[in-house]
């Protein structure tokens, strides 16, 4: 899918920090929606963490400021990302559930 | 190395992010330059390159490894390492600093920061619409 | 530590120095001529002592600062013998009709004043500058 190959990619690799990339759905052949959902919501609160800790050091004069503004800006599009993400899964979820035994 | 053109995205913005960096290192090292024209017996610093060069390959990797690691240096010049600048002859009381060739360092730097941060910030929209337009 | 706030207080550092560094050699001009000081006696030439003056990041114990801003460290009275002129008249004038005169060579002074605006000049130069790259820092954070 369009989102996952090309913002993924991008994202994970800014430059302040790794995140755990997210697997592009069906390719990683078995991993369940369930821990696919709990690995994306960690990796959204991971780059909010991360926006946070620049944030305050920004504040306390340790951390520049394009180097905040960086990491909020990662912590938004991880955020978007994660959101049409999870917005996919569920569906497909949906979709199999729809269909007849 | 790869070779895809969605992974360079990724460098790409790494790229930009070390030239922020850089560029601030610069005027710092300018900022104190200038402050002590007057003072007697100041050699002028600059950024050393070799050890920037260097600093750029092995910041990338510390920055990939450590998903916690903000990227800040932790001395005044962000991380760059500084040498006694080898221009400018000292003038009588000892001093190399020259108000011109620091001016003109800051204003070049200045320009570079300006030019990675509007095309970081290019990128940021682009990436945001193919997250959003993907739907 | 943050790059370009500390680039702006190096900067500030030596606005402050070099306003001083005015403000003594106005002095000076202003008392070319003065035989009654404060203390009574002649006027002596006064002097700025400039000294570098290192910004320390949180983290000093990992690094050398490598920011160095500038401070006034004395401002100390010139040593060098008064001038005597010659001028039985003046009111101060010694028994032998001899003036004790400040050692101060207006050219001097001046010189020292255009010294001291120019270098005060770049450096607000250096802050504008400083100052539009963190505003456009900023800009990064929006949408």
């Amino acid at each position: 899918m369009a989102i996952d190959a090309i913002a993924a990619k991008v994202i994970t690799g800014v430059g302040t920090g790794t995140l755990s990339p997210v697997a592009p759905t069906g390719g990683d052949g078995g991993e369940g929606f369930g821990a696919s959902l709990a690995r994306l919501v960690g990796t959204v609160e991971d780059s909010h963490h991360s926006a946070n800790a620049a944030v305050n050091g920004m504040l306390n004069g340790q951390l520049d400021v394009h180097d905040a503004m960086i990491a909020l800006q990662r912590a938004d599009l991880t955020l978007q990302f994660g959101v049409q993400v999870r917005n996919k899964l569920v569906n497909a979820y949906q979709e199999i559930m729809r269909m007849p035994v | 190395m790869p070779t895809s053109p969605i992974t360079s995205d990724a460098q790409t913005m790494s790229a930009l992010r070390r030239t922020l960096s850089l560029a601030a290192a610069r005027q710092v090292v300018s900022s104190s330059n200038l402050a002590n024209l007057s003072t007697p017996g100041y050699k002028a610093q600059e950024v050393d390159f070799d050890e920037a060069l260097d600093q750029h390959v092995g910041g990338a990797r510390l920055a990939v490894t450590n998903g916690r690691h903000l990227g800040g240096g932790s001395d005044a010049a962000g991380g760059f390492a500084t040498r006694v600048s080898e221009e400018g002859a000292a003038r009588r009381d000892g001093n190399t600093v020259q108000v011109d060739r620091e001016l003109l360092n800051m204003t070049r730097s200045a320009g570079e920061f300006a030019r990675a941060q509007t095309a970081l910030a290019a990128k940021f929209r682009l990436v945001r619409y193919a997250i959003n337009e993907s739907r | 530590m943050s790059t370009l706030n500390t680039a702006v207080s190096v900067a500030a550092s030596a606005l402050s120095a070099e306003r001083t560094r005015i403000e003594v050699a106005v002095s000076n001009l202003a008392n070319a001529g003065s035989t009654r000081g404060a203390d009574g006696k002649t006027y002596r030439r006064r002097d700025v002592v400039l000294a570098t003056d290192t910004v320390r990041s949180f983290d000093s114990a990992l690094g050398a600062a490598s920011a160095t801003g500038v401070k006034v460290a004395a401002i100390v009275e010139d040593q060098t013998a008064a001038r005597r002129s010659f001028d039985p008249s003046h009111p101060d004038a010694d028994s032998e009709g001899f003036v004790e005169l400040p050692n101060i060579n207006p050219a001097e002074e001046m010189v020292d004043m255009v010294g001291a605006s120019r270098a005060y000049q770049a450096n607000l130069t250096a802050i504008n500058l400083i100052r539009d790259l963190v505003s456009r820092s900023l800009e990064l954070g929006r949408a």
